[in-house]
């Protein structure tokens, strides 16, 4: 019935089958990453996979949405990622630059 | 050598529909949905173990996943369009890996559904503001309640539902803010009444939230969202104004179509009325300005789920129609008056909840209108103001519309910023770019060749990814 995660180290038990945004969510985390820019918390809104405000790493890797992510017994999250200054994608390993000007390799923008 | 008729982008209640009826009428048709399991935002799919534990959520949804899969239908899902390639014609998609792949069959119907408009206020970017999808599906796909003292906030007759679900896992819902007035007897309720499936849906809503004591606040909405590094605090102007103590807001102001793909794929789109923001043209069943090319479901123009299901069923049968297989005229006719009927019926709902974009004039210049690239109003006013600037100019130099969203949150608001600080701004909506979603480095690379000797893409280095053309 219940498995347990771990977030930002600390094993919190939650209800099988949900999706990591809920879990986080109903064991009271609300605070998914802080802005890059800011330094602001930021928490999941969309809850559809179109904001990306609930980013966080799951198990090493960076960039999971919460919401599109469900929960698996022994996973490792981590909240609040520091961000290096000197590295440029930010640990990100998104190609998007969406919308802007030449957005992928051939500068294939309409 | 032909393997696929209908390409079919979108597994929702349009894009399941129209794969349903296209593959029971013969025809070879792929599905795919950038999802790891079918069914869109409406038929989300419960996990098992929470189906084990609290039983199915709309089963209807389950019967059609099933019905498809079962029809034959190539299901894609994990599969993300993010593009078109240089042939107007081939979708460019990554794998659930990372993997580039190339699509391309006879028809293509986009059924790429919608997502929730949110107009932004002060403190709309705090942890504890979210949209009222989001807790939607806390409560019912996952039954987790998103809060303790929750207020629904924004237009719409979604907010109704969504406040019943919260109440049935246990959260206390302090009240609905309706910006507009739409629940009273008037010319609009009137009309209604042509519809008594939807007025007597509509009817539960209000009746389980009278039970529950829960107060519908019309032309009431939120000033601001406060608190110190969560929601804590919520401001109400209009006729119930206020403050309302809170550790949820829900905000929603309808929905908006993704037309990405089909604005990519050369479809000619027309503003729509209220927002101005670009709505394919399409007939009564789908077919837009490109020949081969369908629209269907919320991706068409917001209009329900019923409507979903009718126009997906309308674009597979006049595909079917078109490719030689027999189509009882009757049935058609059918479909095609539901379509109808429906859509008369989303113009009713349009009317009585229309987006409150006058509320945008009003927010403070300090109010962060672009979240991810966090741009104030007041640098969308001074920049579309400068120089008459128009919306696509704005956003090159703000940037706002620019972070991973791609201005899917801030969309309506930076171009209603940029129209009211620039008149001479024309009516448009951000271009549509490809990635149409952020997508890894690796699937932007040209596909490998498909080992099964199924391949038949041009061969790699033409410009044009090669890989699983399915045609």
């Amino acid at each position: 019935m219940s498995v347990h995660i771990h977030v930002d180290g600390r094993r919190v038990p939650v209800p099988e089958g949900i999706s990591l945004a809920a879990a986080l969510v109903g064991s009271g985390h609300w605070t998914f990453r802080r802005h890059a820019v800011s330094g602001r918390p930021r928490g999941p809104f969309c809850g559809m996979g179109v904001c990306f405000e609930c980013e966080l790493t799951v198990d090493g890797q960076p960039g999971v949405r919460a919401c599109l992510a469900h929960v698996r017994d022994g996973m490792r999250v981590e909240t609040c990622p520091p961000t290096d200054p000197d590295d440029p994608s930010g640990g990100d390993v998104l190609a998007a630059a969406p919308g802007g000007a030449g957005t992928t390799e051939e500068g294939r923008g309409v | 050598m032909s393997d696929r008729d209908v390409l079919i982008v979108g597994g929702g209640p349009a894009g399941l529909s129209a794969a349903l009826s296209a593959a029971q009428g013969g025809l070879r048709v792929a599905l795919v949905d950038e999802h790891t399991e079918l069914g869109g935002q409406y038929f989300k799919r419960r996990h098992p173990a929470v189906v084990a534990r609290h039983g199915d959520f709309r089963p209807a949804g389950t019967r059609l996943v099933t019905a498809v899969r079962q029809a034959g239908v190539d299901c894609l899902t994990g599969h993300l369009v993010w593009g078109v390639a240089d042939d107007g014609a081939t979708l460019l998609v990554a794998g659930p890996d990372g993997a580039p792949h190339a699509l391309r069959a006879r028809f293509t119907v986009l059924a790429t559904g919608a997502h929730e408009r949110v107009l932004p206020f002060p403190g709309w970017q705090l942890p504890g503001v979210v949209t009222a999808g989001l807790a939607l599906h806390l409560a019912t796909i996952d039954r987790v309640p998103v809060g303790r003292r929750v207020l629904l906030a924004g237009t719409g007759p979604f907010l109704l539902p969504v406040a019943c679900a919260l109440l049935e896992v246990g959260v206390r819902v302090v009240g609905v803010a309706e910006a507009n007035h739409p629940y009273r007897l008037g010319r609009h309720a009137a009309a209604s009444l042509r519809y008594p499936a939807r007025l007597r849906e509509l009817a539960g809503y209000l009746a389980t939230l009278v039970r529950h004591r829960v107060p519908v606040w019309q032309d009431t909405y939120v000033l601001s969202a406060s608190g110190p590094d969560r929601l804590r605090q919520v401001t109400l102007g209009g006729r119930h104004a206020g403050t309302v103590e809170a550790d949820v807001l829900c905000v929603g102001h309808g929905f908006r179509p993704n037309v990405e793909l089909a604005r990519l794929l050369g479809c000619e789109t027309r503003p729509d009325p209220v927002v101005g923001e670009p709505v394919p043209v399409a007939d009564v069943v789908g077919r837009t300005s490109r020949p081969d090319v369908y629209v269907v479901g919320e991706a068409a123009g917001i209009a329900g789920v019923h409507a979903a299901r009718a126009r997906g069923q309308a674009a597979a049968l006049d595909i079917l129609a078109r490719t030689g297989r027999a189509v009882p005229p009757a049935r058609q006719r059918r479909v095609h008056a539901r379509v109808r009927r429906l859509a008369r019926f989303a113009a009713l709902t349009e009317a009585l909840f229309p987006p409150p974009l006058h509320l945008l004039d009003g927010i403070p210049d300090d109010t962060e209108v672009c979240r991810c690239e966090q741009v104030s109003a007041g640098e969308i006013r001074a920049t579309a103001g400068l120089a008459h600037n128009g919306l696509n100019a704005t956003k090159g130099f703000t940037r706002a519309g620019m972070g991973l969203c791609q201005g899917r949150e801030c969309g309506t608001a930076v171009a209603c910023l940029t129209r009211a600080a620039n008149p001479h701004a024309p009516a448009e909506a951000f271009t549509a770019r490809m990635p149409v979603r952020p997508v890894p480095v690796t699937a932007l690379g040209v596909p490998p060749r498909h080992a099964a000797g199924a391949d038949r893409g041009r061969p790699a280095g033409d410009g044009t990814p090669g890989g699983e053309v399915v045609r």
